[in-house]
């Protein structure tokens, strides 16, 4: 997802910037980007145009951003953005020109003659750019952010790009992502929410490659399980406070996901939105990734793909059928922040282990430990015991009582239903165990009136001098 | 004979068996993790102190299984399932003894000792002896001499045929009509000194009952021999090897075993006597060198081992005296080794010297 071409890098982040109008708008909203390639000129030269109705821009966002004209002894722009902005209680549509290249910041911004908006109320902003040489390279890059973002943090832009050569309606391309008011949250739903359902979504359409759910892999939302964390820093005096969400979501795909070209692999992607913005995954948070005690959660981190901080996670031993998402979102607390920093290795530890703690406690059995699963390997057989127990006695009264404890109406239920119902509510308690403070595991095993060794006679093999006590007795 | 938790009545043990799967039930489906309290007992520790309180026998401690660990949640498994072939015999009214559990399930089961732990747990859970579970040993132990009595209808008369080995019944609660002429009970330790007493006719001279349990005896051996104990009111002497094997056995009989201290009561032998053969025997009775074997380190560490045992220190200190003895020496001896100058010089010679002195003496 990292660019490191000027050129792209730049729309990314004037796109990312219109974003963030969108966002604070919390209203409906609509980005568009234009990219307008001229058929005549050599070099071809490419019109761009970014416009969003989001809240109208604040100019300081322009005067971190940096870009060459050159690149590898090559003319790549002329510097200048072409800036219309207005809020919603503005008369008129300010214009201004923004000069990349000056680092004098009051010579930086020249405004222009400002448009009057005829008692119209609206708000927006487009930033205009010219760049030489071909399109081709912008708009692999846009689609890839596009569906990243969408409808990952945000639900209230529809994005749309026209991709144009020439006059000529057949040489027009327009991709548009529109949200679907239906099955996404409205306007008043958290950002965490938004990153949960968003990134079911990415999921379900196989990282938004397909416009629906992939029928193959999935048999509808509901068999998602997904956790969630949410971590707050304080503003310091030195440090912009900030907000780390984590969302991890697990999806059993289905037998017929075979047929599927795009299903997983069994790998992991991490997406990563830094200020609502998809983002390379930073060192710290690869770092962090790292250092999560995965085990806990009966996963084995085999590997760490980071391809220019587009990440996979690669497991041991993980069945085919299984699926891992997980997204990470940062933001500041305050938009836009004087300063821009990120959060620390253990903050996003402590995000992450907060989703994954979360999910497990919401979804009994999933994420168990190996601990837990080792014990959960005795479950059929303990399942099968008491319901043995129940169905093997010929006090119909006991059964009867037994199995409506357990939540069944009617002594004609089968066995199995029965031998499973046991074997889920097990689970749960396995589950449920893992989550309680160590401290109360360890004192539970062993309760002795007069505080001697905890070594259990019976589990020791031979007591000591009873020569052949163990199988004759 | 009842044991130390009477249940007589299987409808009461099937009942606990139901309101002890209810509350495991009832625990799953509020979504609690069951816990299953388990007595510990022990019928001695190597306290040097000696004012422990392993004499009395009310449990010493508790073990709470849950499903929290791994080896805990295997014993909870391992329970139910031999709780369920229980509550099948219980209904049923059959009896398998504990090679047959263990032959249900054996791959489950890994071991024989598995089922021997999970039947032990089962009764200190509800409180109950082992046959209250319709389990039962399989019979290892011999008897013969001056008795006779019924078991489950079928007549045992060994007063027919006096030095004829008898099986030790495997029903022993249901044996019934004991009738003896006999003045004191012989226990043996191996089967080869038990067949050299019937050889030698030995009850035809000794108005005696001898049993044997061939090495370290079954509970089924032990609950009859305590049985014939409280009918019969007999003095009962002890026969064993002059070795630290031979005392662990002795110490068996009379004290119990750490496995089952659970149910000590009904399978001790409480007054039994130390017979022989002590180390000071083979002096006595002139064992030739070459049948003295040095205690091998195993026997050493064996000895000292029994010497730490609480009740040794508590109610036998003579016993203790005798094991210190043989550790000094460092020698060990069988007790055929006194027959090396006569065939019968057990039964002609030493064993009723012995016992005479054990009558006279106070």
């Amino acid at each position: 997802m990292e660019t490191t071409a000027p050129v792209p890098k730049l729309l990314l982040q004037l796109i990312s910037s219109a974003f963030q109008r969108c966002r604070l708008s919390e209203d409906l909203c609509r980005l568009s980007v234009l990219l307008d390639q001229s058929t005549n000129n050599d070099p071809p030269i490419t019109c761009i145009s970014i416009a969003d109705t989001g809240i109208g821009c604040n100019l300081e966002e322009f005067q971190i951003l940096r870009c060459p004209r050159e690149f590898n002894g090559a003319k790549i722009w002329d510097g200048l953005l072409s800036v219309k902005t207005t809020c919603f209680t503005d008369d008129e549509v300010y214009y201004y020109h923004i000069n990349l290249d000056e680092y004098i910041a009051n010579k930086r911004l020249k405004r222009q003659p400002s448009q009057a908006k005829n008692g119209a109320k609206f708000s927006g902003t487009e930033v205009s750019l010219t760049v030489f040489g071909s399109m081709d390279v912008l708009v692999a890059p846009i689609i890839g952010f596009f569906q990243k973002v969408f409808p990952s943090v945000l639900h209230n832009v529809t994005m749309d790009l026209m991709v144009k050569q020439g006059d000529s309606p057949g040489n027009q391309t327009q991709y548009v992502f529109a949200v679907n008011a239906d099955k996404t949250p409205c306007f008043t739903a958290s950002n965490l929410e938004r990153l949960k359902s968003g990134l079911e979504d990415y999921v379900l359409r196989h990282g938004n490659c397909l416009d629906t759910m992939c029928d193959y892999c999935f048999s509808d939302r509901e068999h998602l399980k997904a956790g969630s964390g949410t971590l707050c820093q304080e503003d310091k005096h030195k440090r912009v406070g900030g907000t780390m969400e984590v969302v991890i979501v697990i999806s059993d795909l289905l037998e017929t996901t075979q047929h599927c070209s795009r299903s997983c692999d069994g790998k992991t992607e991490v997406l990563y939105f830094d200020n609502f913005s998809p983002s390379p995954v930073p060192h710290l948070a690869l770092s962090a990734l790292k250092k999560i005690d995965w085990k806990n959660y009966g996963l084995i981190l085999a590997n760490v793909n980071d391809q220019d901080g587009h990440v996979f996670l690669e497991w041991e031993n993980f069945p085919s059928y299984v699926q891992i998402q997980i997204s990470l979102h940062w933001y500041h607390n305050q938009y836009p922040a004087r300063q821009k920093n990120g959060p620390g290795i253990s903050f996003l530890k402590k995000g992450m282990k907060n989703a994954l703690d979360n999910l497990k406690a919401k979804h009994e059995g999933f994420l168990l430990s190996s601990h837990a699963r080792k014990i959960c390997s005795y479950v059929p057989d303990l399942a099968r015991s008491i319901a043995g127990l129940i169905f093997s006695s010929t006090d119909l009264d006991f059964q009867g009582d037994c199995l409506s404890v357990l939540g069944f109406q009617t002594q004609k239920v089968e066995r199995d239903t029965v031998e499973d119902y046991i074997q889920r509510k097990i689970v749960t308690v396995i589950g449920m165990n893992e989550r309680k403070p160590q401290k109360d595991q360890e004192a539970a095993p062993f309760l002795f009136f007069d505080g001697e060794s905890e070594t259990s006679f019976f589990e020791d093999e031979e007591v000591e001098g009873e020569y052949y006590s163990s199988s004759l007795e | 004979m009842e044991g130390k938790f009477p249940i007589s009545e299987t409808t009461n043990l099937l009942q606990r068996i139901k309101d002890f799967t209810r509350s495991i039930v009832e625990d799953l489906a509020e979504g609690r993790s069951p816990k299953i309290s388990i007595n510990r007992f022990r019928n001695y520790c190597i306290n040097p102190e000696a004012d422990c309180l392993c004499s009395s026998d009310t449990p010493k401690g508790q073990e709470i299984l849950t499903l929290e660990r791994k080896p805990q949640t295997y014993r909870i498994d391992m329970l139910l399932r031999v709780l369920l072939i229980v509550q099948q015999l219980l209904q049923e009214n059959r009896h398998a003894s504990k090679r047959d559990i263990y032959y249900m399930h054996p791959s489950a089961f890994k071991a024989q000792s598995i089922v021997d732990r999970a039947i032990g747990d089962i009764c200190i859970l509800f409180q109950c002896s082992r046959y209250n579970l319709n389990v039962v040993s399989v019979g290892n132990g011999l008897v013969m001499g001056w008795l006779k009595f019924r078991e489950a209808g079928r007549k045992f008369d060994c007063l027919n045929s006096l030095n004829t080995a008898y099986p030790v019944p495997v029903l022993v609660e249901e044996v019934e009509d004991i009738v003896s002429l006999a003045e004191y009970i012989l226990v043996v330790e191996k089967e080869t000194v038990f067949q050299r007493l019937a050889n030698d006719m030995f009850c035809k001279t000794n108005r005696c009952i001898v049993i044997t349990g061939r090495g370290y005896p079954d509970v089924s051996t032990r609950r009859f021999l305590r049985l014939l104990m409280e009918k019969l009111h007999l003095p009962v002497h002890c026969l064993v090897d002059c070795d630290p094997y031979g005392f662990e056995i002795l110490a068996t009989y009379r004290f119990g075993s750490m496995q089952m201290a659970y149910d000590i009561e009904s399978l001790r032998a409480p007054d039994m006597k130390w017979l022989g053969a002590f180390p000071s025997d083979s002096e006595i009775y002139s064992v030739p060198k070459q049948c003295l074997l040095p205690l091998t380190e195993e026997d050493k560490k064996r000895t000292e081992a029994l010497l730490l045992r609480c009740y040794l220190k508590r109610e036998m200190p003579r016993w203790r005296l005798e094991l210190e003895t043989m550790l000094k020496r460092g020698v060990k001896f069988e007790i055929e080794a006194l027959s090396v100058h006569s065939l019968s010089f057990l039964s002609e010679v030493y064993i009723p010297s012995k016992i005479r002195r054990e009558v006279s003496s106070p």
